[in-house]
């Protein structure tokens, strides 16, 4: 009897809607927010090769957390993050904009081909990483043939292995990589601007540089938060364009948290320190993270 | 005229846009001289594929059939799971459901790449690295599986509400209306949407770089990070390698484009 309740309830009541929305909350529950806090335990404990199976590790407060700041490559790491994070959305987001500005023309195939920039983003990052690599090339690369036959430089740039560029060539590939998502979201902003409110400010006398500025910039206020704290999510989470172009080298030259933090855990197997990082990581991106979910949900009310 | 000036300048910011593609194309096209001339050839003297050559040497189908094993697990963890809980939280509307979209769109940002050493670390513990492949479904699903909710989720607000309602007074039940009339009118966002999960876990590399260590079961992105490091000179084998690698998925791309675009759009930002 309790049973046919408890059936009938799934089929045809709240049971049933309830069901649909607990069966992947207990699935990210168990693959998303129990690993979330198992790593800060873990940040908090001695974990390495040996003590890995077991549950009985020992805690040992603060220790790893002193260990990962008294490192002498820590604040480089951390420097060429912050640098990468802010670089990378510049870029992605000022040429997003203005193609996103361009492609509002009216002309034949204009959505066709500015769809066509999303090839980019269905790529697997790992290959782009890899074209990269090659595009870069120290001696037979195209990129080195265009600077050089435009006489930027008179010498090849040796973009993955030279310490002082190997940042700003991660940074190069992320952009090119973070270009169509920021387009795309942007233009769906600017499609939400009605197109008398331009007209009006035209009759008004109102230049195409004035228009953008009095209108289009305030109006595109809160997409331009939500695609700034995307675009900032998506560069911490940049993992395989790191592994595929320098792995972090030459010396960490070009090493950013979230790569230090994986090689830390699986390359040399600090996994104490491995899961500190994370932890201070997944902090930043929690924060971002709320900035964003914050704009969609105001974006929703309106 | 202007609009075909327009027309201009948008082809060329799209070629200029998209070169690494026709780079890598162009590269698997070169013979092994040809890659190591300066100035570099925009196109190869004598255009011919070495397909026999690089599944012989990088074994390709044996790595992608490994990736598309783990997107097919991924996809369909996520579109089980994920498919229900979209259409209720299009429908309800309780406080209980605002948390929890708040609680997926948080979930939805969580780097790999930071997830992996605790995911690691617990699927060691309870012995699921014995199936690698299996591990590394199950953590994948766990990060497309928020993307899938919050991209069906727009899809199913898009079907009106009386539709369903009107199904409840013909006296079907909850399911009914679920799976018989709301399910047929949704199916090609939801199509769409398992696509964009597909191709995304095809292209899967931190977690299958950690937890799997046996070199058959490795996929495709593992293989081609491996071969960068070792064979980094025979550029022609690893375009070709990348090329067969990527080119289903640009197919499937170029059929899709219309639809991927504003299905991405719809969830993003609404």
């Amino acid at each position: 009897m309790k049973i046919m309740k408890i059936f009938n309830a799934l089929r045809d009541g709240n049971g049933f809607e309830s069901a649909l929305v607990i069966a992947p909350v207990v699935y990210l529950v168990a693959f998303s927010a129990f690993p979330l806090i198992y790593n800060v335990v873990m940040s908090f404990q001695h974990v390495d090769m040996f003590s890995i199976a077991t549950l009985n590790r020992p805690f040992v407060g603060l220790v790893n957390y002193i260990d990962v700041f008294s490192r002498p490559e820590t604040p480089g790491v951390l420097w060429n993050t912050v640098i990468f994070v802010i670089l990378s959305i510049v870029f992605q987001l000022s040429i997003g904009f203005a193609l996103a500005l361009f492609f509002q023309n009216d002309f034949p195939g204009a959505s066709y081909l500015r769809g066509l920039f999303l090839a980019g983003w269905v790529m697997p990052a790992l290959v782009v990483g890899a074209i990269w690599k090659w595009i870069f090339a120290g001696d037979f690369g195209v990129l080195n043939w265009v600077v050089r036959s435009l006489h930027i430089v008179n010498a090849p740039v040796f973009w993955i292995s030279d310490p002082a560029v190997a940042l700003y060539s991660i940074i190069i590939a992320n952009i090119w990589l973070g270009i169509p998502f920021n387009m795309i979201l942007l233009s769906v902003g600017l499609a939400g601007i009605p197109g008398d409110v331009y007209e009006a400010a035209a009759l008004d006398g109102a230049g195409p540089f004035q228009r953008f500025r009095t209108i289009t910039l305030p109006l595109m206020g809160s997409t331009l938060g939500a695609v700034i704290a995307l675009g900032a999510i998506f560069t911490l989470q940049q993992f395989d364009l790191v592994a595929a172009l320098t792995q972090g080298g030459p010396a960490n030259a070009s090493n950013v948290a979230q790569y230090w933090s994986w090689q830390l855990s699986f390359e040399t197997y600090e996994i104490s320190d491995g899961s500190v990082i994370a932890t201070l990581m997944l902090t930043v991106v929690a924060l971002v993270a709320l900035i964003y979910v914050r704009s969609v949900q105001r974006e929703q009310r309106l | 005229m202007k609009r075909y000036v327009f027309l201009l300048i948008a082809i060329v910011l799209a070629a200029i846009y998209l070169f690494p593609l026709y780079w890598m194309y162009v590269t698997a096209l070169k013979s092994g001289s040809d890659i190591f001339r300066y100035p570099p050839a925009f196109w190869p003297a004598h255009p011919r594929l070495q397909l026999a050559q690089v599944f012989a040497t990088y074994q390709v189908d044996r790595y992608v059939w490994n990736s598309f094993v783990v997107a097919l697990g991924a996809t369909f963890i996520t579109v089980l799971l994920g498919t229900g809980a979209a259409y209720v939280l299009a429908n309800v509307r309780h406080p209980i459901v605002t948390v929890a979209l708040f609680a997926i769109l948080m979930l939805q940002v969580l780097p790999p790449s930071l997830m992996v050493t605790p995911l690691f670390v617990a699927f060691n513990q309870l012995g699921l690295l014995e199936w690698p492949r299996f591990a590394v479904v199950l953590a994948t699903a766990a990060k497309t599986l928020p993307f899938y909710i919050v991209l069906c989720r727009a899809t199913f607000t898009q079907i009106p509400g009386e539709l369903r309602d009107a199904a409840l007074v013909d006296g079907n039940s909850r399911i009914g209306a679920f799976l018989h009339i709301v399910l047929p009118l949704a199916r090609n966002g939801i199509l769409v949407v398992s696509t964009l999960v597909f191709l995304q876990s095809f292209g899967e590399y931190v977690y299958s770089r950690s937890m799997i260590a046996t070199k058959e079961l490795q996929t495709a992105t593992v293989g081609l990070s491996s071969f960068l490091g070792a064979n980094s000179n025979d550029w022609v084998g690893l375009m070709t390698y990348a090329s067969i690698y990527v080119t289903p998925i640009l197919i499937v791309f170029v059929l899709l484009q219309r639809h991927i675009v504003s299905g991405l759009t719809a969830g993003a930002l609404k």
